[in-house]
């Protein structure tokens, strides 16, 4: 651990994740910048614009070994406070009028990124069956007369079980309210919404065949929600924020650390999540021009922990062996319960999750993909901080959950970043010249040498889907051995020493925004090697579970999933060996399922039977894991065969040395 | 390739290198080989053990610690150094050579992750430590009757998990409770840890890998046994 410097501060933005050493007394516009956040900013630090705001998080974050805290930044003038005053800003500083005097986590909202986030997860076009939970209903009801002694929901269940066979036995408590209006402003004439054929949910005077519903997908780092036309099952809107839990942990188990060190933890994050899920209700809503009373039902899927938090429980059960959910089947309520302002009587319906790893979020991306209707077997992996993974076909589908880690996003990797404009996401190295091409977020254009010129083609870091093509590539050419080390037998000046390593310039200082090299070092590979061990792993572990040693198909879900490039995938050994044609993207796999469960009650039932019949394992503590993780190490391999990739792989440049065979000559060069 | 060496043609003092190589390459046979060759020649236990094997892990340990060697490096040639020490161990009993360090160590409550853990047990005995491993999910009243069973000179804990990090302190509450903190090298280490939650649970030291793990409690023993003196 490095000491810290008294003349400088550790500075940490969320939600990039940006971190730093800053010197005292830094700007805090500027400091942001120098660790390549850029804010916004109209009036260039003159305190007039209000763009570039920011929020203080307070405490103690064992994480980043720092305490944050707001008399940090330099107290507030007369400028800002004047400013803050005129415009109502409460619990926010002015980043150009604030100087860094201590050690920092600042949140800098959306609206204040130069930069929006850059999140791509577009809802795929699947044939669903509608058959909403929630369904509309059209009645006449005679107007009642002197001898009617029935009261007004009493005449609504009778025209319910007369004219379409419903029999209805409750009600939304704001239902009673609601039916007399309804009665009498359409002379009679109403419509109602039902829910599962059993309970009222909302009376209308009139005829009105708009119901909508949600399906979000709570992800530990973006929250996807579609607003669905429940009647035509169509997709209204689709909205994607950023988890705003990030700032109380960027990993799962950071939040439910938090949830178990501070006694309102599982509450902030929950009231958390729930704004936000608000903000994209709205959001949705307003882009397809409809209100939000109009919204009677939601479905959510997330992991275990994101879906504890949903609701409110507290995650930290989830946190240690044995990792017990709280409630591990399907869960039916109200929309209000947990705070989201749509129709007040709008439903909540959460899919189930399998075990304190693999959860709903899981189950939607089986019920999308439904592994479990084909004979071929399938390797569905969902690939996060934790990959789930799921083999099988009709008879028998196993599935277990990964710790890869978070160097899949970058973290833990020397220039590693979000994915987010500037990142590097697609990396090539000629295999003769060993020089690489690359593109980044935000720019078309493939760039080499010196780069584009353009701001927007300079690179800010690499980001997952980038690390993960280099450091395939430079095993492909041969840059890499296959036990991970840096070769320097090949000689190129983009290879350079990094103490007794190597480390592999990919964008020269001339091509990036930060001024500096971006470099893949020998600590980065080796990240990367244990996380794609984990995942591999796990994979294995399940073929062999099921007594199989290839898949037919690999499907790769989530947002992560759609820029991983199959053939780097593999060559990597990320994934095991298959038909190159065979490994597919299938996006956000987790929010398809989600919608599917939306517009189709059957599928609802379906989630719960598939979440009761895969069979969970628990690798981990599986006897094997530790060889079948150390095999996995090796790029791609140290043992399993790769017949897919046959041409692409360097020969070894030795002969390969078993366990047994002297290397006797090999020893001084290491010793160097 | 070259001809097949014969270890018994080599003077001692070139034996002892070329054993080391062959540890460093993973080579359980030529390593046992090398062991008895070498206790045939009149090498104590205790020589062979500091000199061949503990020598040839310090160079596993120094090139894992800088990355040119990565995990199934280390465990082959740790796995070959466990393979010499079979033939040793009994031997250092009987010839009542001097005991480096006894080293109890388990991965915490409510954590099931073991493979960094076995990591350091393998290069702790690569160190010539005598190693209890304690294994996974481990609570205090385990590593409490460990300690009680072999007094070791170290307890080592291990989280990869932020949320069972805390448990370490628990553990060391209570050897505090029983007044046995200060009888103990306590080092922790694990993917979410760093030396400043280490310094606030009181451990000795956090160490960030397994090389640094055996270096760290070389020191920290020689230092006791230093003051002990």
């Amino acid at each position: 651990m490095t000491e810290s410097n008294p003349a400088t501060h550790r500075l940490i933005l969320m939600p990039s994740g940006r971190q730093g050493q800053v010197p005292h007394g830094t700007d805090l516009l500027a400091a942001a910048r120098s660790l390549g956040v850029e804010l916004e900013s109209i009036c260039g630090g003159r305190q007039t614009c209000g763009k570039c705001q920011v929020a203080v998080e307070e405490g103690a974050f064992a994480k980043h070994a720092i305490t944050s805290s707001a008399d940090h930044l330099s107290a507030v003038g007369p400028v800002e406070a004047d400013y803050c005053e005129a415009n109502n800003i409460v619990g926010r500083r002015l980043a150009c009028a604030a100087q860094v005097v201590g050690d920092l986590l600042i949140v800098v909202p959306e609206e204040s990124q130069a930069r929006k986030q850059f999140i791509a997860k577009a809802a795929g076009e699947r044939a669903i069956d509608v058959q909403p939970a929630v369904r509309p209903y059209y009645l006449e009801i005679p107007a009642p007369t002197l001898e009617t002694r029935l009261g007004a929901w009493e005449r609504l269940q009778h025209s319910l079980a007369e004219d379409w066979k419903l029999s209805v036995d409750s009600f939304a408590p704001t239902l009673l309210a609601e039916l007399p209006p309804a009665l009498s402003g359409g002379r009679g004439k109403l419509t109602v919404h039902v829910w599962q054929d059993r309970q009222v949910l909302r009376a209308q005077a009139g005829y009105h065949e708009a119901a909508y519903g949600l399906a979000i997908d709570i992800g530990s780092t973006t929250v996807v929600a579609h607003l669905c036309d429940l009647r035509t099952g169509a997709l209204c809107s689709t909205q994607v924020s950023m988890n705003p839990q990030v700032r109380y942990g960027e990993d799962l188990m950071s939040r439910v650390s938090y949830a178990m060190r501070e006694a309102q933890g599982t509450e902030r994050m929950h009231r958390a999540i729930v704004r936000t899920l608000n903000e994209l209700a709205e959001q949705a809503c307003a882009a397809a021009g409809i209100a939000v009373e109009d919204v009677l039902d939601v479905v959510i899927v997330g992991n275990p922990i994101m879906h504890h938090l949903a609701l409110g429980i507290d995650p930290s059960d989830l946190g240690g062996a044995p990792f017990a959910l709280t409630v591990s089947g399907p869960v039916d309520g109200r929309a209000a319960d947990i705070g989201l302002r749509l129709h007040p009587a709008a439903r909540l319906h959460l899919l189930p999750c399998i075990a304190g790893h693999v959860g709903a979020d899981h189950v939607a991306v089986l019920l999308a993909e439904a592994p479990h209707e084909s004979d071929e077997v399938s390797l569905v992996v969902d690939v996060g901080t934790n990959a789930e993974i799921s083999v099988g076909n009709r008879q028998r589908i196993v599935c277990a959950s990964s710790p890869t880690g978070p160097a899949f996003e970058g973290a833990q990797i020397t220039h590693g970043q979000r994915a987010a404009p500037g990142a590097v996401e697609r990396v090539r190295i000629h295999p003769a010249t060993l020089e690489p091409r690359w593109k980044v977020i935000g720019c078309a254009d493939w760039l080499s040498g010196e780069g584009g010129g353009l701001p927007a083609a300079q690179a800010t870091g690499i980001c997952g889907s980038g690390i993960i093509e280099a450091v395939a590539e430079l095993r492909m050419a041969g840059l890499l051995r296959p036990d991970g080390l840096f070769d320097d037998a090949r000689l190129t000046p983009r290879l350079r020493r990094r103490g007794r390593t190597f480390e592999y310039v990919l964008v020269g200082a001339a091509a990036s925004a930060t001024g500096s090299d971006i470099v893949i070092t020998q600590s980065d590979v080796r990240a990367i090697q244990l996380a794609k061990a984990a995942l591999y792993a796990g994979a294995s572990l399940l073929l062999r579970r099921l007594g199989i040693d290839h898949v037919d198909r690999v499907l790769l879900a989530g947002a992560f999933g759609s820029y991983l490039s199959p053939l780097h995938a593999m060559a990597l050994g990320l994934i095991p060996d298959c038909d190159l044609s065979r490994v597919t993207a299938v996006g956000n796999a987790a929010g398809d399922g989600a919608r599917i469960a939306l517009l189709n009650r059957q599928a609802r039932l379906e989630a719960t039977r598939l979440a009761g019949w895969v069979e969970h394992v628990q690798i981990a503590t599986d006897p094997a894991f530790q060889d079948t993780f150390v095999a996995a190490l090796a790029l791609p391999h140290a043992s399993d065969p790769f017949p897919h990739l046959e041409g692409l792989l360097p020969e070894p440049a030795q002969a390969p040395t078993a366990s047994g065979v002297r290397r006797r000559q090999a020893r001084s060069p290491r010793r160097s | 390739m070259t001809e097949p060496l014969d270890l018994t043609k080599l003077e001692t003092p070139e034996l002892i290198s070329q054993m080391q190589d062959d540890l460093y390459d993973g080579l359980a046979v030529e390593v046992t080989a090398g062991v008895r060759i070498l206790l045939e020649r009149g090498l104590t236990p205790y020589d062979v053990l500091t000199k061949a094997l503990v020598g040839g892990m310090d160079v596993v340990g120094a090139d894992f610690r800088d990355g040119v060697l990565f995990v199934p490096e280390v465990l082959m040639a740790a796995k070959a150094m466990k393979a010499g020490m079979e033939i040793l161990r009994p031997l250092l009993v009987e010839t009542g050579a001097p005991q480096i360090g006894t080293m109890v160590i388990g991965t915490v409550k409510g954590d099931i992750h073991d493979i960094g853990k076995n990591l350091v047990a393998m290069m702790m005995e690569g160190a010539g430590f005598k190693v209890v491993n304690l294994g996974i999910n481990t609570d205090a009243e385990k590593f409490l009757a460990a300690i009680h069973e072999h007094t070791p000179d170290i307890l080592g804990m291990s989280a990869l998990l932020t949320t069972t990090m805390p448990y370490m302190a628990v553990v060391i509450k209570t050897l505090k409770e029983q007044a046995l903190r200060d009888k103990l090298i306590v080092l922790v280490g694990g993917a979410p840890l760093n030396a400043a939650f280490a310094e606030e649970i009181e451990a000795d030291a956090y160490c960030r890998d397994a090389a640094v793990a055996v270096e760290t409690a070389k020191k920290l023993v020689a230092i006791r046994r230093g003051q002990e003196a």
